[in-house]
């Protein structure tokens, strides 16, 4: 994806020298300028400039190809262009499941199940073409340290039992999954570039990173100046990139994302117009968290982000243990709901029961209205805690704490008293496999990090 | 004939010769004449024609534009344009109410854009746009084709089978309800097939890639003359990230208008162009409004959230 230089687009060597006076070598040079600037520099009339034009834009251009042998390359081998999702409602809805050359994500409050629908996911790619998935490797991008490689084994057991008889088997599937621990957004991106020369020598078949908006949100605080325009930055190439591995490969990708407060008036930033922000995910300012009513969260990373995926599912909270998954957005799927537990199995779907509670709030995945599991009140004993960081606290605390405990249906209920938070955490501590968790105190305010080695930068605002 | 020499479309370095050596109109150069050009100059006898062929193409247009001869000139009464206008087709959605609001239908000749918020149907409606520009014109279509442009990754196959299907039934419908001599035999090239190899797919990953099929769609559409529609779905995503020069952002989107409304025009095909939506911060509040505002002068249809946009040809 590096621009081009003059010279592969077959312009002479004389031509090519000159302009590379004038400091232009690459296509893109060529191309973004006006042809009186071309003119001048080139030194030709009008007419050679312009067939110098075509020239340069030949070798740039994308190829051509009709819808019609897109169809019959897609009719050739059908299988590879969904990974089936073995919930049987959903991939009908989908048209076969999460589609191949394209990005999918999955937003939820926390607690939901994204973690475990990516462990999930991961055994189905692995699993051989007869039975559903795409037998190939998988790459898994943890920015959160939730994977957990018993789950993975659990699952993997609980749902194909037939098939996973032997340790042999198992292991053989644990072997094709590459973990990648990656904890700041520059270490991200950084893996997604060299992903493709990754791709090829593992033959890797689905891409999940989980999840993106955590390790955005850490280091990007929107209340800063510029650092708008840096995150939008940052998403738009990660997004790109992703694109062109996904559609280069035919492979999936997964992401995960977060949620965030849409808030329809007042406003606690100041932002430049000239980069408008395009994410409300903003502190309540002055009002405090404890108004917040629950049903008003949105996906996070704003609307840029909602454009950049192509497909959209919504985890929510219905009533405990059931919960609900929405098709948010997709280009072949209406909008559609299920329901589902968590089981030992991984997910699986309530038959009988979907669209029968069908709410329509509109269609706009990026307002969507996620139910969440209880209002978060900030307001009793966490302090003078920013309620944004309380729920990423909430966020990843939950997350621990479910993948360790053997994943029984989260019931867990953070009252947000500070004794029983210390709790939740030293208990972890316990746990060797666990990435520990450092909690201090400093006077009233709680401060939690994850992990020793995480450097977090200064103005993510957190003390 | 009187045209100033320094405002010919001649190689920059010539021209300044030119003047130098003291010409001053085109009239002199032609009176001139190629060896005493080349011998005054000092450029080859070659290189002197071809100068003065240039020279007299443009004078030769000129000459047609000040004479008024209806052919070449650009000029008419409003009652001719009026008259066109209403002898043109439209694309129609299968949406009886946005073609109500766009008078028709998709306009040819002119640029139309569709902005929405994420996951409210734009590319759906290009998709839709797409099958239904190749409708023969007994069944009230244009029965052109279609080029369709994507920056974004998100036009699925599958989809497009499914509308196709559906318009090819529906004109079954219309033809077996008419029983018309003309509306069998188009139904026997009107078929999936058809439809979906008349859909030329470009993808474009960035904004260079984007220019240069833009710079190369006057040559496709010569060479492809019954394209009617062009679609660029996802105009503002390559924009987007990765440019600091806002200047230059905004002078290419405007030379990327510049050539769509050339193209609309030659061609007389539609293009129909889609944006993102953003926020814009105000005092008070913030307002979702089209990104890209302003680049490009268009005929706007926005479709905003939670407005219901019926099912077009739900597969």
């Amino acid at each position: 994806m590096a621009p081009k230089k003059l010279r592969r687009a077959r312009l002479s060597q004389e031509l090519c020298e000159r302009l590379s006076r004038y400091q232009i070598t690459t296509c893109q040079d060529f191309l973004c300028l006006s042809l009186l600037d071309l003119m001048k520099v080139t030194g030709q009339s009008y007419r050679n400039v312009q067939k110098l034009l075509c020239k340069v834009s030949l070798a740039c251009a994308p190829k051509m190809q009709t819808a019609y042998e897109m169809k019959v390359r897609r009719a050739v081998n059908p299988s590879s262009a969904f990974l089936s999702t073995s919930l049987h409602g959903l991939d009908k809805v989908l048209h076969g499941g999460v589609p191949c050359g394209s990005l999918t994500e999955i937003t939820s409050p926390p607690g939901c199940g994204k973690t475990q629908f990516c462990i999930m996911m991961s055994v189905l790619a692995t699993l051989p073409v007869s039975m559903g998935g795409l037998d190939g490797a998988v790459i898994y991008i943890d920015t959160e340290s939730a994977f957990s490689a018993e789950r993975l084994v659990e699952i993997a057991g609980n749902r194909f039992p037939a098939y996973f008889d032997s340790d042999e088997k198992l292991f053989s599937m644990t072997r094709s999954i590459y973990l990648y621990r990656e904890l700041t957004c520059g270490s991200v991106l950084k893996r997604i570039k060299s992903l493709e020369e990754e791709i090829i020598s593992k033959k890797v078949k689905l891409i999940i990173i989980d999840s993106v908006a955590s390790v955005v949100r850490k280091e990007f605080d929107t209340k800063l100046q510029g650092n708008l325009t840096e995150r939008s930055n940052f998403l738009a190439r990660g997004a790109s990139l992703l694109k062109y591995l996904a559609e280069e490969f035919s492979i999936p990708v997964i992401l995960t994302n977060q949620i965030t407060t849409w808030l329809s008036n007042g406003l606690a930033i100041q932002a430049d117009l000239v980069s408008p922000a395009d994410d409300l995910c903003l502190s309540e300012g002055a009002s405090g968290g404890g108004k917040r009513e629950s049903g008003s969260v949105t996906a996070a990373l704003g609307n840029t982000w909602s454009h950049s995926v192509n497909t959209r599912l919504i985890l929510q909270y219905h009533d405990l243990p059931t919960r609900q998954i929405l098709v948010a957005k997709s280009p072949v799927a209406p909008f559609s709901a299920f329901f589902y537990t968590v089981e030992k199995s991984g997910f699986v779907l309530q038959d009988g029961k979907d669209q029968t509670n069908l709410t329509w709030e509109g269609t706009n995945p990026a307002l969507q209205n996620i139910k969440m599991q209880q209002p978060v009140n900030a307001g009793q004993g966490m302090g003078a805690l920013n309620p944004q960081n309380n729920r990423q606290v909430h966020h990843c605390a939950v997350h621990r704490a479910t993948v360790n405990t053997r994943y029984k249906p989260a019931t867990l209920h953070l009252e947000g008293k500070l004794s029983s938070e210390l709790t939740l955490i030293s208990e972890r501590e316990k746990k060797p496999r666990a990435p520990a968790i450092r909690s201090f105190s400093g006077g009233n305010s709680l401060g939690c990090f994850l992990s020793d080695h995480w450097d977090l930068p200064a103005r993510a605002g957190q003390k | 004939m009187q045209r100033d020499v320094g405002s010919l479309p001649l190689a920059p370095a010539l021209r300044a010769r030119l003047v130098a050596a003291g010409f001053q109109t085109a009239q002199e150069l032609l009176d001139t004449g190629p060896c005493g050009l080349s011998k005054e100059i000092g450029i080859s006898k070659e290189e002197a024609l071809e100068a003065l062929q240039v020279v007299r193409q443009e004078c030769h247009s000129d000459a047609t534009q000040t004479a008024g001869a209806p052919g070449t000139s650009r000029k008419c009464t409003a009652l001719e344009l009026l008259e066109q206008e209403q002898a043109q087709g439209f694309i129609i959605t299968f949406c009886s109410a946005l073609d109500n609001i766009l008078g028709g239908g998709v306009q040819l000749t002119k640029i139309t854009e569709i902005c929405g918020e994420p996951g409210v149907g734009k590319t759906q409606l290009c998709m839709q746009l797409a099958v239904d520009v190749q409708i023969p014109e007994c069944f009230g279509g244009l029965a052109g084709e279609a080029v369709f442009i994507d920056t974004e990754g998100s036009f699925m196959v599958d989809r497009v089978v499914d509308v196709a299907t559906a318009c090819v039934q529906h004109c079954q419908l219309i033809a077996e309800a008419h029983q018309e001599e003309d509306h069998l035999k188009a139904l026997e090239t009107f078929s999936l097939e058809s439809i979906l190899s008349h859909i030329y797919y470009f993808r474009c990953r960035d904004y260079i890639e984007l220019l240069a099929q833009v710079y190369l769609l006057p040559d496709f559409l010569s060479e492809h003359s019954k394209v009617r529609l062009v679609v660029i779905d996802g105009i503002a995503f390559p924009f987007r990230h990765d440019f600091e020069d806002l200047s230059l952002r905004t002078r290419l989107l405007n030379g990327l208008a510049q050539q769509l409304i050339i193209i609309a025009n030659d061609h007389k095909a539609a293009v129909v162009l889609t944006n993102q939506m953003t926020t814009r911060i105000g005092q008070s509040q913030s307002t979702l409004v089209p990104a890209l505002a302003a680049a490009v002068p268009a005929k706007e249809a926005a479709i905003p959230a939670g407005g219901h946009c019926p099912n077009l040809h739900a597969g």
